[in-house]
């Protein structure tokens, strides 16, 4: 069975390199974009089977980066989870209200993160 | 970026700026209450100049504060004692009558005579040229304050008040005496006179109406119209207009007018009014009432010329002054040449007074509101600050964090044991500055008052365990036993659990992070009424009673000994702070080398015990007021503003029983002589009633029938008027724990 492959939209590198890092070490296959732009172009090209996006991006953001993903390629069958601030209650909301299918915090906790994402494809699948 | 101690000082300056402003705009509100008030009861008096006189006293006295208050009156070459208020001791005034006061330095009264105006002796027995020895002995006064009362440039009596203790009357006082003043001048005239200008009981009622006016609004346009309408209607002139004094340009503007053609105002308007060359600016300078008795005859200013060509013949001008403080002038005008009566100028002067106040109080008021605007935009500027480089923040130290805990786990291969070592430093480093950040932006939202309490129910004792699981590993590293005790009749409690486990949690890591090895830490909830106790007491070290205030204070960690860890200090003064938003209130009960215990309390939250009906009302405790008489409500009102009260008022005995049914307010304040049902009845209902029985009542009248008061079951009996410690006190005897301020 080929990994699962996941898109991970943040625009700050290291903390790109960390998520890239600690999924790949879970079993993923991840791919990396630093803008919305970006994302949505690769989320065209080959449609990943989770998102793991910022909120606060350069450019668009999160929030209108998911609303054109779910208009174009990706359609409503691939989750896509919000990475909020902690302690940031509205950013948790904002990320509900605009339809985004969960949310982790940050800090991103390393130990957690692989079980969360499993979680979020798992709810998906059933 | 300033280091987070100056700018957590900071912070405490905006809240300490802004709590006084606060307190400033009450203190305003007060004596407006107060004037109001007296001006209402002088209204009242209205066909008795004796019983208005006797009003002024007894108002001094309460308002200010004062032991006693006396009038003297001038009787050839020395001042006669004349009338007293209530609690004068009978044998001072027939001392006082045979032993008149001289006009000289030797007494207050004798400085305010001679000075024309008021004079303050702080401790007679360290005043050297104080002469009355006599009189200080009968009574034991310490504070004399008197000031004169004045009818056409001339001391006609003194209004005198004293204390039997060292305490100064401040300036508040001594500008509610002024006031009394001017008003007992204006009855006495009345009194020794007979009514000369018109009917007396009209000039008091235009007093009450301009009294109403200064009391109820707070639109000083709305107060000077009826000031300059009441005016020329009074005193039968044909029109009028009140300039105020702009000090930045040295002149006056038109601030209101009467009896004036929209066409007239306009001209006015754009006329400058300097103060050296025109009569407004001379009878400003002169502090007394200038008039031009023939326009015609007379040489004109920019001012005066206007008047004339518009058809005006005689004018009058009367200072408006506030002590020493020119505010503007009074200008009343005729069509007709002559003379302005004495009279009538007197009259104009208590208009001008009023007007005088008005302004005074409009310019604090709108002062203030602009200050309280500029504090809240910086405190907004700030969390706004604050929220976005904690933010910035943030995202570094996710990957100090993340990458610390990539390399402990060995992602990437085997590590060595001080590679081990220096890794978990890194990690619990930047774990530190995160709760830091997370605290500073807590903090700075609670003090913008921008964080929002989300409440749920959720069951105490469930919240406590969560809490103890973050610190039970630490806890058995130090073999530091936890213990907690729910008592019975604490169970859910709708609040915000998040907050709720926060403040829970902070308390308990504290107790851990100061007890000795081997010591231990019991946590309590328990009830207090409706409110929920949670005491967390640990066997630390303890906090010396100097640091015990200090340590809620921002980066404050008392000398509470080494701590195995270094914490935030940040922690209990956001817990107070959310504490606070819930409500309750934080202490700490300590004695060194014993232990400490950290105590909070969150307000009505829990079902009341006994079969007393909750009293509060949306978290705070309800006092209904109870008067038909809106000047009074407002006086009681004022009193309660800004204490944790809330209060609701009616005007008719009916309306009183059916709000006390339905709310069940923590107390009622109740005058006895209302429409519909009297106090009498209204009380006697309640007591008849099982469901209000058990409430207590203030009665707060101006019918003194104590005894009948308390044999109805009222709880405390306040005779009007009332000072607002009076009315704290009886709230406070009556279980309502108000702050005093």
């Amino acid at each position: 069975m080929t990994p699962r492959r996941i898109l991970v939209v943040e625009d700050n590198p290291l903390n790109l390199k960390l998520v890239r890092d600690v999924l790949q070490f879970a079993g993923y296959d991840v791919i990396e974009a630093q803008s919305g732009e970006e994302g949505l172009r690769v989320a065209q090209q080959d449609p990943p089977d989770l998102v793991l996006m910022d909120l606060q991006l350069p450019g668009i953001d999160g929030t209108e980066t998911l609303r054109r993903m779910r208009e174009g390629s990706l359609g409503r069958d691939v989750p896509v989870v919000a990475v909020t601030a902690f302690a940031m209650a509205e950013d948790r909301e904002r990320a509900t209200l605009a339809g985004f299918d969960g949310f982790v915090e940050k800090p991103i906790s390393v130990r957690e993160l692989p079980g969360q994402v499993e979680a979020f494809m798992n709810r998906r699948a059933v | 970026m300033t280091g987070p101690s100056e700018r957590s000082s900071r912070t405490t300056r905006i809240t300490r700026d802004s709590s006084r402003q606060h307190q400033e705009l009450r203190d305003v509100r007060h004596q407006w209450a107060a004037s109001r008030e007296i001006l209402a009861a002088l209204g009242r008096a209205a066909d008795n100049p004796g019983e208005v006189l006797d009003t002024v006293l007894e108002y001094a006295a309460r308002l200010c504060g004062a032991q006693a208050v006396q009038l003297f009156l001038v009787d050839g070459d020395v001042f006669r004692v004349e009338r007293v208020s209530g609690e004068t001791p009978e044998d001072y005034r027939t001392y006082l009558l045979d032993n008149p006061i001289a006009r000289s330095r030797s007494s207050t009264v004798g400085r305010a005579a001679e000075d024309m105006c008021t004079n303050q002796i702080a401790d007679v027995l360290s005043d050297a040229e104080y002469g009355r020895h006599d009189l200080q002995k009968l009574t034991g006064f310490r504070t004399l304050l008197s000031t004169p009362m004045i009818l056409q440039d001339e001391v006609v009596g003194v209004l005198s008040m004293w204390r039997t203790d060292v305490k100064p009357f401040d300036d508040r006082e001594r500008e509610l005496l002024e006031e009394f003043a001017a008003q007992g001048a204006i009855a006495l005239r009345l009194e020794s006179r007979g009514a000369e200008l018109g009917s007396k009981v009209a000039q008091l009622e235009a007093l009450r109406d301009v009294g109403d006016a200064v009391g109820s609004s707070l639109d000083p346009d709305e107060v000077l119209d009826r000031i300059v309408s009441n005016a020329v209607r009074l005193t039968g002139t044909d029109g009028g207009s009140i300039m105020e004094y702009d000090e930045s340009d040295d002149s006056f503007q038109v601030r209101a007018a009467f009896g004036s053609s929209p066409d007239l105002v306009e001209q006015l308007r754009a006329v400058t009014i300097r103060r050296d060359s025109t009569l407004v600016g001379r009878a400003a300078l002169a502090h007394r009432p200038l008039e031009v008795p023939d326009l015609a005859q007379a040489e004109l200013d920019p001012h005066l010329e206007i008047l004339f060509r518009d058809g005006w013949r005689s004018v009058l001008a009367v200072p408006m002054l506030r002590g020493d403080k020119m505010v503007g002038v009074l200008v009343i005008r005729r069509r007709s040449t002559g003379p302005f009566p004495p009279d009538m100028t007197e009259l104009l002067q208590t208009f001008a007074s009023q007007s005088a106040l008005a302004i005074v109080n409009a310019r604090l008021f709108g002062e203030l509101q602009t200050k309280t605007k500029e504090l809240e935009i910086a405190s907004q500027h700030k969390s706004d600050f604050l929220a976005s480089m904690s933010h910035e923040l943030r995202t570094p130290l996710n990957a100090v964090i993340g990458f610390s805990e990539v390399l402990l786990d060995r992602m990437f291969g085997e590590i060595n044991e001080r590679q081990d070592e220096y890794l978990h430093d890194i990690l619990n480093s930047g774990r530190h500055l995160l709760s830091l950040l997370n605290e500073i932006l807590d903090l700075s939202k609670v003090e913008a008052g921008q964080m929002v309490l989300e409440p749920s129910t959720f069951g105490v004792g469930s919240a406590l365990d969560y809490s103890l699981t973050m610190v039970r590993e630490r806890a058995t590293q130090h073999a530091i036993t936890i213990t907690v005790k729910v008592a019975d009749g604490v169970d859910t409690v709708v609040a915000d659990e998040l907050r709720f486990k926060q403040v829970v949690l902070n308390l308990l890591s504290n107790a851990v992070k100061f007890t000795p090895d081997g010591g231990s830490v019991s946590v309590r909830a328990y009830p207090d009424g409706t409110d929920l106790v949670v005491t967390v007491a640990d066997t630390g070290i303890g906090v010396p009673p100097e640091d015990q205030e200090r340590i809620f204070e921002s980066f404050q960690q008392g000398r509470r000994g080494a701590p195995k860890e270094e914490g935030t200090g940040l922690g209990l003064t956001l817990s107070r702070r959310i504490v606070g938003l819930f409500g309750g209130r934080m202490w700490l009960e300590s004695t060194p080398g014993v232990g400490s215990t950290f105590g909070f309390s969150i307000a009505d939250v829990l079902e009341r015990t006994d079969e007393v009906a909750s009293p509060e009302h949306g978290g705070l405790p309800v006092v209904v007021l109870v008067d038909d008489d809106r000047a009074s409500l407002d006086l009681l009102s004022a009193y309660l503003d800004g204490s944790p009260t809330q209060v609701m008022r009616v005007r008719d005995g009916f309306e009183a029983l059916e709000l006390v049914r339905k709310v069940l307010p923590a107390a009622v304040v109740l005058e006895i002589e209302l429409p519909q049902l009297d106090g009498w009845e209204v009380l006697a209902a309640l007591k008849a009633d099982p469901s209000t029985v058990a409430i207590p009542v203030i009665i707060a009248s101006a019918v003194d029938d104590r005894p009948r008061g308390l044999a109805l079951g009222a709880d405390e009996y306040l005779r009007k008027p009332i000072s607002r410690d009076e009315l704290v006190d009886a709230l406070r005897h009556v279980g309502l724990g108000l702050e005093s301020s």
